[in-house]
């Protein structure tokens, strides 16, 4: 409604022409057109030139093979492992974030009303997720640094012969990345929880249903799709993170496990990610390889995209869509 | 047993049990100060706060702690960070001073001044620049700003003006603002179109009804009103802007400098800097000396308290703002 | 229905037990390595050609950092070996260093730059700062500033550079820090005015104009000959003897024709 009411001004009634406002109105003018169509300039330059030399660069084969480690990385292998690297971190992040967060959307929600020590500790768990949404993904990556390399934590990466903790593995980046995405996920249910009236909750209280049976029941299902969007953001936060791989998942070019146990000694093991493989590529890693950054940021670039689209699918016919970049 | 768990839980054991998970997050955050602060507290013992002025040798203090051994002496912690914070600032408020210009005109271009074909193009597009990982941004800028900057718009006067002091070699102030506003800008840009939707047409309709002209109905009407909104959404862009270690550690130079305003303005822009958080990039490897792990935490706790001060001080801005806010 | 599931349970635990038994068994050993940057590529090679002799029996983890970010974590115990790019020092009494192979360090330039010779003097003057334009120096075809670059205080190279090829005297302070070879040559590439040093595996790799010391090529020959002036050593480093898997591989290496093969492909083998 206010879409189409906002435009009124300019669809109905006698417009004045440009032609007759003073001149600091017409550099007004232009300067919002110069904005709004330098910005469209600038991101079609970014997909073209990043199309441009991933269409030059990227093998097909290189999604499948793995990296090799030798002398001259221009030649040789794909990124499969950093590619794989990425979805593990991805889900394990969520795995992690997604009943925190749930979690805390319902409590929020649903509980958090009662009495001044409810609405107190709400508050207090408000305000933790919007220090965690602002705190940067680096500080994020040193904490977790800290608290993997404390002792009681060696069996989660791996203790080195002189006695220091490694402190570097998939659970400790996956564990930092759920921090990521907890907001975006928490602020999607959060918001679908609300959106639900009030009605559907008296209609289920009134048959004599307990406030966790209704939740089970009748309000998770209605926020399914609000929890996908949220869980879409999420992944697309943790896939475009390069420092807290960079600082905690031990920057091997090949996911090596550590230990015996299956799934086990992939979570403590190290790897790289599609992120750090391009950082690594580029001159400010190695710098032998642009060519291989080029490629695999490309694969980067199209992975978001596509998470992009998904979210916007997802999103269709809400308001909150363009804000929910943040 | 299993039974027993999946017959459904009666209400006040579900309140408390989801209550422990959510309070688990301000546990987390408590933590994490926490931890930070203990390991940075060495930095704050042995420099007081003067760590955080001017007048050492920074490149040569951290070759220091480099070298230093397991058991550190108190020399071995001394730390001038002043050119690191300098170069935060600097950077930060340029983009987010360019930025906030940028984003409400390209608001006000999407919401009030473009067609709704045109606008149906431009949100999708401003969603991708949002979502563009940093790292991303910074291959492009040190695989094809950075040269240009080095080998175009750096002419040989501009290096033999500051020969002796610093290099310039295209990578430094210019690249990372430009690469930092754009990073930015979407972000604000999603807030102040959400705020400007959300005004009353009719405050704007009366205002066109008084003789104002479309725009200028904007300028003296909507965008006052949205002012908290402009607020939230510069602390938004300094607090990503502050925390960009990547993107920036690729373009800046790396060099701790503190670009000097005195040596002319194309020169300026394009001397090195480092940042805090791109400094913790650097020295990343480097944290098995006692020491240097002490100063990486240290410029850690510093990220940590200006976002935690940024969300309190722009509630706090907005606050006396709303009076005058829109409301939708 | 429940039973099925306890029973499910069950034999899911006991295949993981003993999927785990038999493999932790025959656990191979982990040796962790940190350090120099410009040994990085031959420490690579070594390690991927044990493993390769070798199946099953040894992990290597090598990170880099320089020179004295692996003797730091060798001396803290976080890692096994250290990669060491130059001399021991008494700083690093305690450490045991096992050299692997020698290398040269060369004065590179950008491809532009005809330059075909240096003498020390010339050297000295253009890395303290003393000469600030290539109009001083004969030879050179760059125009302009000399742009002196370096690397970070943590390098192998740099120690060696400074004590072998500018007479132990300090890198002048604006010249720009890289943190790596990689990031050196990048540095050199895009820089038609500059000018630094690379081992000669970097310097070799084409692209940068390598500039003869006192009328002395730098290349592997004039290293393994003797003749050529900056010739430093490779180290694997210990904290005390090396032992277990650690002493295996650094035996292997002073040993196996394979890994002296590998080393003298682009550097000089010791003895």
């Amino acid at each position: 409604m206010s879409a189409v009411a906002v435009r009124s001004g300019r669809t109905g009634g006698r417009r004045s022409s440009p032609m007759s406002w003073r001149w600091s109105d017409r550099l007004a003018l232009a300067a919002a057109w110069l904005a709004g169509l330098s910005l469209c300039l600038i991101a079609a330059a970014i997909v073209l030139y990043m199309g441009y030399r991933g269409i030059q660069y990227l093998r097909p084969g290189m999604i499948f093979e793995r990296p090799q480690a030798s002398a001259d990385q221009a030649g040789s292998g794909g990124f499969l492992d950093p590619l794989l690297g990425t979805i593990v971190v991805s889900a394990v992040g969520i795995a992690i974030a997604l009943p925190l967060a749930v979690a805390s959307a319902v409590w929020i929600t649903e509980y958090g009303h009662g009495g001044r020590l409810s609405r107190a500790l709400a508050r207090v768990v408000e305000s933790s997720i919007e220090i965690v949404a602002g705190t940067p993904d680096i500080v994020i990556a040193i904490f977790g640094l800290a608290v993997f390399q404390l002792p009681l934590l060696a069996p989660l990466s791996f203790q080195a012969e002189g006695g220091g903790v490694f402190g570097r593995s998939f659970i400790a980046a996956g564990a930092m990345m759920s921090l990521l995405a907890l907001p975006p996920l928490y602020a999607a249910t959060r918001d679908g929880l609300q959106a639900v009236p009030a009605h559907m909750r008296e209609a289920a209280f009134a048959l004599g249903k307990t406030r966790i049976t209704t939740v089970r029941r009748v309000l998770m299902p209605s926020v399914r799709s609000n929890i996908a969007t949220g869980t879409t953001l999420g992944i697309s936060r943790i896939v475009g993170s390069t420092a807290i791989v960079l600082i905690l998942l031990g920057s091997t070019l090949r996911i090596e496990t550590q230990g015996a146990v299956p799934v086990v000694n992939l979570l403590r093991g190290t790897g790289s990610s599609l992120t750090t493989y391009v950082y690594e590529n580029s001159p400010a890693g190695e710098g032998a390889a642009p060519e291989k950054a080029y490629a695999a940021a490309f694969v980067l670039l199209v992975l978001v995209l596509a998470l992009n689209v998904v979210i916007e699918r997802l999103g269709r016919g809400r308001r909150d869509v363009i804000s929910s970049v943040i | 047993m299993l039974e027993r768990l999946k017959r459904p839980w009666p209400d006040h054991r579900a309140e408390r049990a989801l209550g422990a998970v959510s309070l688990l997050l301000g546990v987390v955050i408590v933590a994490m100060i926490a931890f930070v602060a203990v390991r940075s507290w060495p930095i704050f013992q042995h420099n007081g706060l003067r760590w955080l002025g001017g007048g050492g040798d920074f490149e040569a203090e951290i070759a220091r702690m480099n070298a230093a051994t397991a058991h550190p002496t108190a020399a071995d912690y001394q730390l001038r960070a002043w050119p690191l914070l300098y170069g935060t600032l600097l950077s930060t408020a340029i983009a987010v001073a360019l930025g906030i210009a940028i984003a409400v005109l390209a608001s006000v271009f999407i919401v009030e001044l473009a067609p709704r074909r045109l606008s149906r193009v431009v949100i999708p597009v401003v969603r991708l620049l949002a979502s563009v990982p940093s790292v991303i941004y910074g291959l492009i800028g040190i695989l094809v700003l950075v040269p240009f900057v080095g080998n175009h718009l750096v002419s040989e006067g501009d290096r033999r003006s500051v020969l002796g002091v610093v290099q310039l070699t295209g990578a430094g102030l210019a690249p990372t603002v430009a690469i930092l506003t754009v990073m930015i800008t979407p972000i604000m840009i999603a807030l102040v179109c959400e705020a400007l939707e959300a005004v009353p047409p009719s405050w704007k309709e009366g205002a066109v009804a008084l003789g104002l002209n479309p725009l200028r109905a904007v300028r003296a009407v909507t965008l006052k009103a949205i002012r908290p909104a402009i607020v939230a959404a510069a602390v938004l862009a300094t607090a990503r802007a502050l925390g960009e270690a990547v993107m920036i550690q690729m373009v800046s130079g790396g060099k701790t400098f503190a670009p000097n305003l005195d040596h002319g303005v194309p020169v300026f822009l394009f001397e090195p800097l480092r940042t805090l958080a791109s400094a913790i990039l650097d020295f990343r490897e480097g944290i098995g000396s006692p020491s240097l792990k002490a100063a990486v935490y240290s410029f850690s706790l510093l990220l940590l308290l200006s976002a935690f001060v940024l969300s309190v001080g722009g509630y706090l801005v907005k606050l006396p703002l709303r009076r005058h806010q829109a409301r939708a | 229905m429940h039973r099925i599931r306890r029973l499910s349970a069950a034999l899911t635990v006991a295949g993981v037990v003993a999927v785990a038994a038999p493999a932790a068994a025959g656990a191979t050993s982990l040796v962790t390595i940190s350090g120099a940057t410009s040994s990085y590529p031959l420490v690579s090679l070594l390690a991927a050609k044990y493993v390769k002799l070798h199946p099953h029996k040894i992990r290597f983890k090598i990170a880099q950092g320089g020179t004295t970010v692996g003797i730091n974590d060798v001396k803290a115990g976080s890692v096994t070996i250290a990669d060491v790019a130059q001399e021991p020092t008494s700083a690093d009494a305690g450490l045991d260093f096992y050299p692997i192979a020698k290398y040269a360090i060369c004065v590179v330039t950008n491809k532009a730059n005809a330059l075909a010779n240096l003498t020390s003097a010339q050297v000295s003057a253009i890395f303290t700062g003393k000469d600030s334009s290539w109009s001083q120096i004969p030879g050179a075809s760059a125009s302009g500033p000399i742009e002196v670059f370096t690397r970070t205080s943590v390098a192998g190279v740099l120690t060696s550079f400074k004590s072998l090829l500018l007479e132990g005297k300090s890198v002048v302070k604006s010249a720009t820090e890289e943190a790596t070879e990689g990031l050196m040559r990048q540095a050199l590439e895009s820089a038609p005015g500059g000018i630094g040093f690379l081992s000669n595996y970097q310097a070799d790799k084409g692209g940068l104009n390598s500039v003869s010391y006192n009328g002395v090529a730098c290349n592997k020959t004039t290293a393994a000959s003797g003749q050529y002036a900056g010739v430093s050593v490779f180290f694997e480093v210990t904290k005390g003897p090396a032992s277990g898997g650690a002493a295996a591989f650094i035996h292997w290496i002073d040993s196996s024709g394979a890994a002296r093969k590998i080393i003298a492909s682009q550097w000089v083998p010791i003895g």
